[in-house]
């Protein structure tokens, strides 16, 4: 096996075709595929990011956004070391839904897992959600915040690099040890992370 | 609720898979044909009659003219496989609906010495199941009655000429399913299901026809019928006859009724689909999965990149992952979805976790898993766009699984073929490996065999796992069997067929 340090799961929710598969394929294929059909199911992958001089493995697992797909709900979310919430910056409803999802992340994930809300696809020019607002909801709602665009290569890298710096912060603090398949819930032995309302930039 | 969906959702899965089916059965006779057996094989016909018109007269005396066809065009699907790999030229097609016409055909022919080639659905890929000369063909397609359902008990009584797929429907509608499940369900019949003991994508976990066969009834070659027809879970009196027909591919008797014993049909099925580096990565995933999963485990298949191709090139369907050099499907089957998923998202997280997996895909959309499953079913089907395909289908120790594909490709290196690759019943550690060429050629035919059979008789494996001998493979009999043996069930089959007219030269060398 590889000597990587620490590895984390990252899961992707958010509403259908705010662009969760594309934000994927992006950082882990450097793709931005045009034409991506809705996502069925989960899909999951892997991909090795070095933080410092170290190996973090993120396992990222995007999920279907219409609700007929989205079968495989509550155990995904359960050991999720972070969770993005993706929505579309030129979709309303899209926004509207956060508060939804917001709900059924309380309700399945762990309390202490690290939330982001991300606005996508801000290489579009009719943006309906001013940035401030998401901001604002995210300061709202603890979570990090930050506005990208897959097609255009804005920000995935450093979404997913922030992410696995932070979570390794917050692994070294509590001197969580290597991924341990038997043990159910990682999160549950992590402390609480104070830093969690700050913007990723 | 959501049970009543997710059945609904399987109901409608079968029914798009018998519309592929159907398609498939219509393609198989669009090009061009294989040559005569005869010649292909340099067989030698036996001493047994030609048809005359006597002959044919008493079958129309006893069917009626609709039910015996001597039309060559008509004839044709039933002399050829639908691979395409052999030729008969039958010149009479039967069509009993009865046991007792079966009986009064089968004692007619031991009388006269007419061969008689018994067929089912004709989906065999071994050449047992079209005529090698002029044998007669018993099809089984008009005996196609169910006679009964238990829902306690989980029994099914029917004839023989039942289609695997409408047997299953029929038990949906009991909340039960039929006991294996097949690429062919859609043309296959369970009496021939039962003579080449047919094993399928679940044995892994409902077993085999040993076990879910409960009872038959049998013709023999001088048309006495044989009542094994126990309904019994539990029945040690005696031999345990039934067993010498399931697998004996229509050698020994011609099956005409059948008794299954069938399990509740799923409530919750899920599917995953994976993308590994290698197959030592899939072994590993194979223990956990065992682990982890355990008793809703209801599939486990490989696939490696080159097989994945002929779906993907040959057939244009769409795979859900980017390339890997090998692919697993892993499928459950349970009562309860919460339950399974929680399971299923524990193992695929750890196996990711160990890298085991780099990719992959899980889901319980009807639609979608029918896709992935196409992926696994329609194989055998995207081959044929090759060309001429040399199937084989052996079972090996796990730990050598696959190197019989890498051992083949050093072996053909120099050869003119397509593809040299391999997927099948991982669980089982059944492998189906094939080479494709644009057409035959007696030079590679050679190279392959018997060396593929040597391969996997010194790693004491199965040279035939589940396809069964039928013409193909008689003289290779011996290196999956003993002398001793052989001659046991030479003396057998005298026994029960003194005149050798069912299914000849087919099975014993």
């Amino acid at each position: 096996m590889d000597d990587y340090k620490f590895l984390f799961k990252v899961v992707l929710v958010g509403n259908a075709g705010v662009g969760k598969t594309c934000l994927v394929r992006r950082f882990t294929q450097g793709l931005f595929p045009p034409g991506q059909g809705a996502t069925i199911g989960v899909d999951f992958m892997i991909k090795t990011v070095e933080v410092g001089n170290e190996k973090v493995k993120l396992q990222i697992w995007d999920t279907a956004g219409q609700e007929r797909f989205r079968s495989i709900t509550q155990s995904y979310y359960r050991s999720a070391h972070a969770l993005i919430l993706v929505y579309d910056i030129s979709c309303q409803p899209t926004f509207d839904c956060l508060p939804d999802w917001l709900r059924e992340i309380e309700e399945y994930a762990s309390s202490k897992v690290l939330r982001v809300l991300v606005g996508n696809k801000i290489d579009r020019e009719d943006r309906e959600i001013p940035m401030h607002v998401g901001e604002e909801f995210a300061e709202r709602h603890n979570m990090y915040f930050l506005e990208t665009s897959a097609k255009e290569s804005d920000n995935v890298e450093r979404l997913f690099m922030q992410i696995a710096e932070d979570l390794m912060k917050q692994a070294r603090m509590t001197n969580i040890p290597r991924y341990d398949p038997n043990s159910q819930n990682i999160n549950d032995s992590t402390s609480n992370d104070s830093s969690c309302c700050s913007r990723l930039n | 609720m959501l049970t009543q969906m997710i059945i609904r959702k399987l109901f409608n899965l079968r029914n798009a898979n018998k519309r592929n089916n159907l398609k498939l059965s219509q393609r198989c006779f669009s090009s061009h044909l294989p040559e005569l057996t005869k010649n292909r094989y340099s067989v030698k016909r036996g001493n047994y009659a030609v048809l005359t018109e006597d002959h044919k007269q008493f079958f129309i005396d006893l069917l009626g003219s609709t039910r015996v066809i001597t039309n060559p065009d008509e004839c044709l699907s039933y002399n050829v496989d639908w691979i395409k790999n052999v030729r008969g030229y039958s010149t009479c097609i039967l069509k009993p609906k009865t046991t007792e016409e079966v009986s009064n055909i089968l004692a007619f022919c031991n009388d006269n010495r007419i061969a008689v080639c018994p067929q089912g659905g004709n989906t065999g890929l071994v050449g047992g199941s079209v005529p090698v000369f002029d044998e007669v063909v018993l099809s089984t397609s008009l005996m196609n009655k169910i006679y009964s359902i238990n829902d306690t008990s989980g029994v099914l009584v029917c004839q023989s000429g039942c289609i695997l797929e409408n047997i299953d429907n029929a038990l949906e509608e009991h909340g039960l399913m039929a006991p294996l499940d097949l690429g062919a369900k859609g043309s296959c019949h369970i009496g021939g299901n039962v003579s080449t003991n047919a094993g399928g994508l679940r044995l892994l976990r409902y077993g085999n026809l040993h076990g879910s066969v409960l009872g038959l009834e049998v013709v023999k070659a001088d048309g006495e019928v044989i009542d094994l027809l126990s309904t019994l879970k539990k029945d040690n009196t005696g031999f345990h006859l039934k067993h010498l027909f399931i697998g004996s591919e229509g050698t020994l008797g011609i099956v005409t009724k059948v008794a299954l014993q069938c399990p509740p049909k799923p409530r919750a099925v899920n599917l995953a689909f994976l993308g590994l580096q290698s197959f030592e990565h899939i072994l590993r995933t194979l223990k956990r999965a065992k682990q982890e999963l355990a008793e809703i485990l209801s599939s486990c298949e490989m696939i490696d990149a080159s097989t994945l191709d002929v779906c993907t090139d040959n057939l244009k369907l769409k795979s859900p992952l980017s390339q890997y050099p090998f692919y697993m499907l892993i499928e459950t089957h349970g009562s309860n979805n919460e339950h399974d998923q929680e399971k299923l998202n524990k193992f695929l997280e750890d196996a990711i976790a160990e890298e085991y997996i780099l990719d992959g895909t899980t889901t319980n959309e009807i639609n979608k898993m029918k896709h992935i499953w196409d992926l696994r079913e329609r194989i055998t089907e995207g081959y044929t766009k090759d060309g001429y395909v040399f199937k084989y289908d052996v079972s090996l120790p796990i730990e050598k699984f696959y190197s019989i594909v890498p051992a083949m490709r050093e072996k053909l290196a120099n050869e003119d073929t397509v593809r040299i690759s391999g997927y099948g019943h991982l669980g089982d550690g059944n492998i189906h490996f094939q080479v494709s060429a644009r057409e035959f050629s007696q030079q590679l035919l050679k190279k392959i065999e018997p060396y593929v059979y040597e391969y996997t008789s010194d790693l004491r494996g199965s040279i035939s796992a589940e396809h069964g001998i039928g013409f193909r493979k008689p003289k290779y009999i011996h290196y999956s069997k003993s002398s001793g043996s052989i001659k046991i069930m030479k003396q057998l089959k005298t026994m029960f067929d003194p005149y050798g007219i069912l299914n000849p030269y087919k099975v014993l060398p």
